[in-house]
């Protein structure tokens, strides 16, 4: 048992190191072809995808086996009596069946694939590198399975929730039944289910109650993985991870004591800009926290200050920087809610954003210093500042270059960020050589993608969710009752804040601009609010509704990175919250800080 | 209930005619059909909309030419570049192909309920493009999810920049990308001009659209409503199209407006044009549209053009 599982998680773990390792290579040789004239991988677009749909998977995979996966950790409450027992044997057993029926939905979801007859470059049919999805849900299923228990009858119990997951199916009253079943999914997070198999279960159940194929979910799931803008994430939270692992935050800090140390809670200030920076790139998904969490949060704690108050600030830094370009929102939103009479261009709305965007920043960073000020100072000194930037030198080349290579128009989004994590692996493993680049970088790759693979499957399943409230028009309700009871423009303004904030924490943000922008353009317009200001405060409110207790994304990576429970996050982000939810009222009620800049620039 | 999604953003002229088409189909169901819309992406683009209509969590769709294209590429052949004169022309030749086209897409699983266009496509330039030398100086957009075409494109010679769509915006800021193909609706609405204001006066190939309903789902309606419903569905195609020719003047007149340079194309840049499709022809009939098909399509403008000359 213990080889052949030995020799599974190797199988994985090299098929997670060779994704990485592609998903680097094949956009910088697209990127060094083009500027040499011409050269040029065919199907490289492809082949992108499918690596990131298997590190997504084979990743979700490896954190099932390392119990990776994002739980509430109400389950110690439960404690170790036969009670205890009883619930992990069946939250055990019910993600078995969850994954099960995932696994099945997906296989569904590679056959639509394989009717479109897909051919990739040398006559791979796409869909069989789509395998991956169901094989590794399958994995899952086992692996919960035999989790169930130590005993046989434990396990028998695990094994037989696989077959008795499609029960409902073949049930005449199954529909019915599966309401219930969705509020046991969601139940079942207490007992100890990971997020992902509550949350898959509950759209499962919602969407089979419906009458819709439960391949609904996968469909999803697979929508979000092959997204052109997603495999730019694993990338740069790969890099994130390898600074985490070497000596890169301790050479940071050095360097930013010795500039910022004689400003209180210039640390703060700091850690922040690098978020939102972070955030423009990555287009808002939340992925910030698990990418530069590992390595700021240290960086944190060296500087001195307090824990609790260190989370909260990363974790509200995680989606600082949705305003900022190039951030890709900002685009979305300008594509779906512009029409031929009432244009939002992306330039306009990313003009207007900046003066808000850098305001939640700088109201962040002023409760840092605001929190620091009684704590000692480091003096200035220009010796310490020098020795100190030149020993950091090549960590702090990486956002030059990020800057450089993408604003200079030399490469894409995602060669970008091929680029990042490159650079990153050769400055830390052959410049400085903190990471042996045979012996310790693998293993380093390996955990980051055992986490990302945690992570994007939390946000593919997240989507999948999004997708039930998409298909039974819930938001277009929400929407439609409030306007059928506000009539003023200043009620409608903070309705439109309320609503935002708790939809935008729910949906997925993609999903969220593209079904809620529609409906609130035309109806800003009524109400008399600037189309480009209105974006502003919509973008502004999916932005903190990353923060919103209790399911707000940045909880839950915050939560699964560094392993804080939920309830004491939500206490440590209250503050932040507060701050910023001011910030939302200015940017709300003060269309000035929106529109002022393009109105100078002459692009009111 | 029939659920069909499509990209038509919601608050457009176009979305409007399709909702007045989903109420008739009510009306003239005697409510035995529900119509449900998703528009503006809602369920993802045409890529994810065949995949879930595949699935059975959607009917239908309205989905154009590269969705279309994903259930076959023989639509394609109404796309050919610098095939067709007119927007006319091209439906002369779509009412012929319709039988055979339509029989395809059957056998996909797929019922074509109508047909209209989303309009011509145009090159948009930061430097002004008349024949193709000057397109290959420029840093050339393509969308990386249609192989066939970029590779096309590559093999032609031109500095083809694959990237996801929304790229195009901040490509044409930093400098990655300074042209495109694509109509000047969009042009207008994403305000593209400011970075690329030269406009090529040469209507490259026309986008087609259509209504597709699963099979069996338009089986399940009952057989005496199914007239009713292609009749509806058939007008509203018609009021799409005069929607489209109508709109194409006026989006161009806005844009000039705006700034926007035309750039004439004489007969001599429009022979290099074509002499660089000729170049490209083996893969043009054959990967970006099926062979057949693009012969078929050929032949059948010939004859009509020849029977115009008549
Ligand atoms: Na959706
Ligand atoms: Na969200």
């Amino acid at each position: 048992m213990s080889a052949i599982r030995s020799l599974l998680r190797n199988a994985v773990g090299g098929v997670l190191v060779l994704s990485f390792a592609l998903l680097m290579a094949l956009p910088l040789v697209d990127a060094a072809g083009r500027s040499l004239g011409g050269l040029h991988l065919p199907g490289s677009a492809d082949l992108v995808q499918a690596v990131t749909l298997w590190l997504t998977f084979a990743g979700g995979l490896a954190a099932t086996s390392a119990r990776e996966h994002l739980t509430l950790s109400t389950a110690g409450w439960i404690g170790q009596g036969r009670a205890g027992r009883a619930a992990r044997a069946l939250a055990s057993a019910l993600s078995a069946g969850v994954a099960a029926m995932l696994a099945y939905a997906s296989w569904n979801v590679v056959m639509a694939n394989r009717a479109e007859g897909h051919i990739l470059e040398m006559g791979i049919p796409a869909w069989t590198l789509d395998l991956m999805m169901p094989l590794a849900l399958g994995a899952m299923a086992l692996v919960f399975a035999w989790r169930a228990g130590d005993g046989w009858m434990a396990r028998a119990a695990g094994f037989l929730a696989i077959p008795a997951a499609f029960l409902p199916g073949l049930l005449p009253g199954g529909p019915s039944i599966a309401y219930g079943l969705a509020a046991l999914a969601g139940l079942s997070l207490l007992a100890g289910t990971p997020v992902f198999v509550a949350m898959a279960g509950v759209a499962l159940c919602l969407f089979f109650a419906q009458g819709s194929p439960v391949a609904a979910v996968p469909a999803e799931i697979y929508r979000l993985v092959a997204s052109p803008t997603l495999p730019a994430i694993p990338l740069l939270a790969g890099a994130g991870y390898v600074l985490a692992e070497s000596g890169a935050s301790a050479r940071l800090v050095r360097c930013f004591r010795a500039w910022v140390g004689f400003l209180p809670g210039g640390m703060a200030l700091m850690a922040a800009s690098v978020c939102a920076v972070f955030t423009s790139f990555t287009g808002g998904s939340g992925v910030t926290i698990v990418a530069l969490g590992g390595l700021l949060l240290p960086m944190l704690l060296q500087d001195g200050q307090e824990e609790g108050f260190s989370l909260g600030l990363v974790t509200a830094s995680g989606s600082l920087g949705l305003l900022l370009p190039p951030s890709l929102p900002v685009i979305l939103y300008a594509i779906v809610a512009g029409g031929r009479d009432q244009a939002v261009p992306p330039d306009r709305l990313y003009l207007a954003g900046l003066v808000p965007g850098l305001l939640l920043l700088v109201l962040t960073g002023a409760y840092g210093i605001l929190k620091s000020r009684k704590r000692a100072r480091t003096p200035f000194e220009g010796r310490e500042a020098l020795a100190a930037t030149w020993a950091a030198k090549w960590e702090l080349l990486l956002p030059v270059l990020i800057i450089v290579l993408f604003a200079s128009g030399r490469t894409t989004m995602l060669e970008t960020a091929a680029g990042a994590l490159a650079y990153t692996i050769a400055a830390e493993c052959f410049i400085t050589r903190d990471i042996h680049p045979l012996r310790q970088l693998p293993g380093v790759l390996l955990k980051a993608s055992a986490l990302m693979g945690a992570v994007l499957i939390l946000l593919s399943v997240a989507m999948g969710l999004t997708s039930w409230l998409v298909d039974a028009m819930i938001p277009d309700a929400i929407l439609a009752w409030t306007t059928a009871h506000v009539h003023s423009k200043l009620v409608f303004l903070l309705a439109l804040n309320l609503i935002l904030l708790v939809l935008g924490s729910v949906l997925e943000i993609y999903s969220a601009i593209v079904v809620l922008a529609p409906i609130v353009a035309p109806l800003g317009a009524t109400f008399g609010i600037h189309p480009v200001h209105l974006g502003v405060i919509f973008l502004a409110n999916l932005e903190l509704g990353f923060l919103l207790p209790p399911v707000g994304l940045n909880l839950f990576l915050a939560s699964s990175r560094f392993g804080t429970p939920l309830p004491r996050l939500y206490r440590h982000v209250l503050p932040f919250l507060a701050i910023l939810g001011i910030g939302l009222l200015l940017i709300t009620y003060v269309p000035g800080l929106s529109l002022m800049l393009p109105r100078l620039l002459g692009k009111g | 209930t029939l659920k069909l999604a499509t990209l038509v953003p919601q608050n457009s002229s176009w979305f409007r005619i399709l909702q007045e088409m989903g109420t008739e189909w009510e009306k003239a169901s005697g409510g035995r059909v529900k119509v449900v819309f998703y528009p503006g992406g809602r369920m993802g683009d045409d890529n994810d909309v065949i995949r879930k209509m595949r699935l059975g969590q959607l009917q239908g769709a309205v989905l154009a030419s590269p969705g279309l294209a994903e259930i076959d590429r023989s639509v394609y052949a109404l796309s050919i570049p610098l095939a067709f004169e007119s927007t006319d022309e091209v439906y002369r030749v779509l009412d012929r192909l319709r039988p055979g086209l339509e029989r395809t897409f059957e056998s996909k699983g797929f019922v074509v309920l109508n047909w209209a266009d989303g309009g011509w496509v145009r090159f948009f330039a930061r430097r002004p493009v008349a024949g193709p030398e000057d397109l290959k100086a420029q840093k050339f957009f393509q969308w990386q999810g249609d192989t066939h075409t970029l590779e096309i494109w590559k093999t032609a010679g031109f500095n083809t920049v694959p990237a996801p769509a929304p790229e195009l915006t901040t490509g044409l800021q930093t400098g990655l990308l300074d042209a495109f193909l694509t109509s000047p609706q969009v042009v207008l609405i994403m305000r593209y001009f400011e970075k690329a204001p030269h406009m090529t006066d040469l209507r490259w190939a026309m986008i087609m659209a259509g209504t597709v309903v699963r099979k069996d789902a338009w089986e399940k309606v009952p057989a005496d409503v199914r007239p009713a419903l292609l009749k509806a569905a058939q007008d509203a195609a018609g009021r799409l199209r005069r929607d489209m020719a109508a709109s194409e003047a006026t989006d161009i007149e806005a844009l000039k407006r705006a700034g926007l340079k035309v750039v004439p194309v004489d007969a001599r840049a429009r022979t290099r044009w074509e002499d660089m499709l000729r170049g490209a022809h083996g893969k043009i009939r054959g990967a970006y549209v099926s062979a057949q098909a693009y012969d078929e399509a050929m032949a059948i403008r010939d004859e009509l053009r020849k029977g115009g000359r008549r």
